[in-house]
């Protein structure tokens, strides 16, 4: 009854009449359980503790670079009149951007019945919760003195007197990215006790009992704890799929309610936000397609989930290009001549390079996913999505960069270099999103373990009524 | 809880909390659900490790508030948002952003959607715990090592001894009935309640320990200390700079303060004891300064208000007369020869003299301090100056002599006049003066028609510049007057150079020989009758 009677491993073609199975060979409960309790539980592989040095050691250099900031002062970056906005706010914008696609597939997914997602959801919102937790550091400590971040907060200052100006994005952002980084904490948390609860109940030592234990708040998995559960989590869902798209929409209003050519554009806000979910979904498939393998969750993150992410890639990919055509359209079509020399100066100024890696990575490379063999091949589809990443950090860098460089007045036109700090950073905060989501994987659930029987519960169900139904017949 | 208990069969120090069914399917406990719930019994549950569908009908579970906590979290949010951005922005600090206004809702909406999802979505979780009674560590069902399984692959039904219908041995039949892989009876947690004590001096330590830092704080804020204020970031309080007054070993005369450079000119000293500068003879006034006391000076200075006090003059030169060697340079000239139109370097001066530059000596205290002082100056002062009112620089007066006071104003143009500064003058009248003294100087500006028009008590009306007193002037007085201002009228010296002041100084003596003309003054041969239609002749 609680087993799936799928058992070809290939999930991507439809039959008519009956639902594709989700999980794919002869699962039970128990078996979902094991797969995914024991990650936490057994001792870590090899890659895992590879990955885990490389990436503490990140870490490492990212804190010391800043602390070598906040000691010297912002000046070790390249950020140079007239680019006063250089890697951290692209860095910033590209990891706020990558924390789209988890909130996206808890909540609108959820919002959308796709079921799908409840593989994948958990890792995805993990992934959401440390690029925020990246993304926040770069605008932290892009301030300058950073002992001061807390003026950001409405306060009633003692020293200052004086109140945060709500009229300006950049105070906006502070409110949206941070009310997004803690509804989406409070919501990955929420979803996993009862997966925490599990592993509580599945802990061999003492320690581990009490730490789950306490993380799972002593739940019970009482129908009408699970009746009250089930309506938060809608509501989370409807409150944080509007709120998905508000950040990467007060993200853009930083820049579109500047005056600045090619930043002062109504486009920002929805080409922002198709951008925010084609780089989530790229970053959350460069994380998965080696987590399957390396944790053999391959029955459970099935080829039918890839095979929908490539699609969603492919989508939201061709919505960028389109902003990158149509931005190029009204440069020319609205006969401003700032607002045509800075897209002309994007593609074929001295930053063309930037340009045409961006347009190539992000309009070209996805296309290949109309054909189904790359929707196949985790081979491919991993390389493809490397370019995405990196297409979606030169976009940030495109966009920051080459319209501050030329100034109104050509006086102060200028050439932005980074320096040694700056691709330190880039590279530390990798590292810093690398240890997270190793810690993750190594004690935390890395897929709903109660989502996926849920969802295993209603496919058996249906499988149960399409086999009697045709009995009938 | 002990009043629905059923009458006690055996002493079992344990109490009976409910029994347990097992089943390894959701479909069966759904099934059994239906069952137990259609004998009668309503203090009923499942533990499951998802949520079955549909096993809230199953167990008559109701539906929960917990969408109007959300909501009303969410209004609170709204709320809260809106107050706080108009408060904030409109109310106690209110300041003009990009010419929006203080309450400018659009610009408000973002944060407050943002405070909106924040609250409603924080609630929804707390509320949804709150509302399971969650977290709760010790639960009797957890009592059970089978119970475990609950959330692996195990589906646990659930009848609560409170059950108004409860009998454990009717239960026990029933649950068995539903083909349950087993029935347990669950009781109380016998493990022990009490939480180490150690548990408790840890988190009390702990407390102890987190209250230290803002106790401290706290206590440096309300002592006193001899020690400057002890600085977590230095930010710019500290720099290795010197204040002023203090020592220093970088300059060989230890002094922080640096001198001025030899040859430096300060500001507003350049040149001031020319002439042409000045509007009258610097020389001549010393040449007459009289000899006073310091106090008088400083009533006067205090009277005058508006000007810096001068350096205070040596004593030793205050009681000598000063005496110029030579007479002064440009003046007296003759009334019809055009004097040099070039500045010249300020000749030199004597000490007291120098005093005396930045603001002349008045006529009062000329004439209480040193009245019976009457030089034969070199200075040609007109008489017809009668002029007894204030600040006349060196108008000395001849006091008990009763005549006319002398004055070492200019008489004449200190460059030449010519068509080309005249016309330069109308420019310069006609931009800076005519608001005020009106195109052709009668004081009717508009400014001065506009302030009569709304009759302000205070408005003292602009001067006109056909009064006979002011067309009695010298040009040396005028021009002073421009440089200086008088009354409401404000100085023109930063805005207009000398020469374009004595520009204005020529077109006010056309303006006043225009509006004052007499028929002698016609040419002869000029038929004044066909030009009678002029009406600006008087």
């Amino acid at each position: 009854m609680s087993s799936i009677a799928a058992t070809e491993m290939d999930n991507t073609i439809d039959t008519p009449g009956r639902r594709t199975p989700l999980v794919l060979g002869k699962q039970t409960y128990a078996s979902v359980t094991q797969a995914i309790a024991r990650i936490s539980e057994e001792s870590q592989p090899m890659i895992w503790w590879v990955t885990f040095v490389i990436a503490l050691a990140g870490l490492m250099m990212f804190g010391a670079l800043i602390v070598h900031l906040v000691l010297t002062g912002v000046g070790v970056w390249g950020n140079m009149s007239p680019v006063f906005w250089g890697w951290p706010i692209v860095n910033f914008v590209f990891w706020v951007g990558i924390g789209h696609a988890g909130t996206l597939i808890s909540a609108i997914l959820y919002l959308f019945r796709q079921n799908w997602r409840t593989s994948i959801n958990r890792a995805a919102e993990a992934m959401t919760i440390f690029a925020v937790i990246c993304a926040g550091t770069f605008p932290g400590i892009h301030v300058g003195r950073v002992w001061m971040a807390y003026w950001l907060a409405p306060y009633p200052s003692l020293n200052l007197w004086m109140w945060p100006q709500f009229r300006s994005p950049l105070l906006w952002d502070v409110f949206a990215v941070g009310t997004y980084a803690s509804v989406s904490l409070i919501f990955w948390y929420m979803g996993m006790i009862p997966d925490l609860a599990t592993f509580r109940d599945r802990s061999q030592t003492k320690w581990r009992r009490l730490v789950y234990g306490i993380l799972s708040l002593g739940w019970s998995g009482s129908s009408r704890h699970w009746m009250r559960y089930e309506k938060a989590y809608s509501i989370l869902a409807a409150l944080a799929t509007p709120l998905v798209l508000s950040v990467h929409t007060v993200v853009s209003f930083d820049f579109a309610v500047s005056q600045l050519p090619g930043w002062h554009t109504t486009i920002f806000p929805p080409y922002f936000v198709a951008g925010a979910i084609f780089s989530g979904f790229g970053m959350v498939l460069t994380l998965l397609i080696p987590m399957r393998v390396i944790y053999n969750l391959k029955h459970i993150i099935t080829p039918r989930h890839l095979d929908n992410m490539c699609k969603i890639i492919l989508a939201t990919g061709s919505m960028v290009g389109l902003a990158y055509i149509t931005e190029f359209f009204m440069a020319w079509y609205s006969k401003n001549p700032y607002e045509y020399d800075t897209f002309v100066f994007r593609a074929f100024g001295p930053y063309w390079w930037a340009y045409w890696i961006m347009f190539t990575c992000n309009v070209i490379s996805p296309q290949v996913f109309w054909f189904k063999v790359f929707r196949r091949n985790t081979v491919l589809m991993w390389i493809v999505t490397i370019f995405v990443n990196i297409g979606m950090w030169f976009e940030r860098f495109v966009i920051t960069v080459t319209s501050l460089a030329r100034d109104f007045l050509p006086s102060s036109w200028g050439y932005f270099s980074p320096t040694w700090v700056d691709i330190g950073m880039l590279v530390g905060s990798f590292g810093l999103f690398t240890t997270l989501f190793c810690l993750f994987c190594r004690y935390l659930p890395v897929v709903a373990i109660s989502e996926v029987k849920g969802v295993m519960s209603q496919h058996a169900h249906a499988e149960h009524l399409h086999a009697s139904g045709s009995h009938h017949d | 809880m002990s009043e629905h208990q059923p009458k006690p069969q055996k002493v079992r120090p344990p109490r009976s909390f409910g029994w347990t069914a097992e089943y390894d399917d959701e479909h069966q406990l759904l099934e059994a659900a239906r069952r137990v719930r259609e004998a009668g019994y309503t203090k009923i549950d499942a533990f499951t490790p998802f949520p079955v569908h549909g096993i809230d009908t199953a167990l008559g579970i109701r539906r929960t508030k917990l969408p109007w906590f959300s909501l009303i979290a969410g209004m609170t949010g709204t709320t809260v948002a809106l107050l706080l951005q108009i408060w904030t922005n409109a109310i106690d600090y209110p300041y003009i952003i990009s010419g929006k206004p203080y309450i400018s809702l659009p610009a408000f909406i973002p944060v407050t959607f943002e405070l909106t999802v924040l609250f409603a979505a924080f609630m929804t979780v707390f509320a949804m715990l709150g509302l399971n009674g969650l977290p709760k560590f010790s639960n009797p069902v957890f009592t059970n090592p089978k119970f475990d399984r609950a959330s692996d692959d195990r589906f646990f039904l659930w009848v609560d001894s409170r059950d108004q219908y409860f009998n454990a041995d009717k239960v026990r039949e029933l649950l068995e009935a539903t083909g349950a892989l087993a029935v347990e009876e669950v009781r109380e947690d016998d493990s022990p309640t009490q939480v180490p004590k150690a548990i408790y001096a840890a988190i009390a330590a702990l407390i102890l320990i987190t209250l230290i830092p803002g106790a401290i704080v706290l206590n440096m804020r309300n002592s006193k200390s001899p020690y400057p204020r002890w600085h977590v970031f230095f930010d710019m309080d500290f720099q290795p700079i010197r204040k002023a007054q203090q020592p220093t070993t970088i300059f060989a005369d230890g002094r922080v303060q640096r001198p001025p450079v030899p040859g430096t000119v300060a500001r507003g000293e350049l040149g001031p004891s020319d002439p042409f500068v000045l509007g009258y003879d610097p020389d001549a006034v010393a040449a007459n300064l009289p000899a006073q006391g310091p106090s008088s000076r400083l009533v006067s200075y205090q009277q005058d208000g508006d000007e810096q006090p001068p350096a205070p003059v040596e004593p030793g030169a205050r009681e000598q007369p000063p005496a110029p060697e030579e007479p002064p340079a440009p003046t007296p000239a003759a009334p019809d020869q055009p004097a040099s139109s070039e500045p010249e370097a300020p000749p030199q001066q004597p000490a007291a003299a120098t005093a005396s530059q930045e603001r002349p000596v008045s006529a009062e205290e000329s004439s209480d301090g040193a009245a019976e002082q009457t030089s034969a100056t070199a200075v040609a002062a007109t008489d017809d100056d009668a002029v007894g009112d204030e600040e006349a620089p060196g108008a000395v007066a001849t006091g008990d002599a009763g005549g006319e006071p002398n004055y070492a104003w200019l008489q004449t143009f200190p460059l030449e006049v010519t068509a080309e500064l005249i016309q330069q003058g109308r420019r310069e009248f006609e931009q800076n003066c005519a608001v005020c003294h009106g195109l052709a100087g009668y004081g009717d500006g508009l400014v001065a028609r506009r302030a009569a028009e709304l009759a302000q008590g205070y408005w003292l009306p602009p001067t006109s510049l056909h009064e006979q007193r002011i067309v009695e002037q010298p040009v040396g007085r005028l021009y002073y007057t421009i440089t200086h201002g008088k009354g409401k009228m404000a100085p023109y010296a930063d805005a207009l150079t000398p020469t374009e002041r004595w520009a204005i100084v020529a077109y006010i003596r056309v303006l006043q020989r225009s509006q004052n003309a007499r028929s002698e003054d016609v040419p002869p041969g000029v038929d004044v009758a066909a030009s009678a239609n002029s009406d600006n002749v008087r």
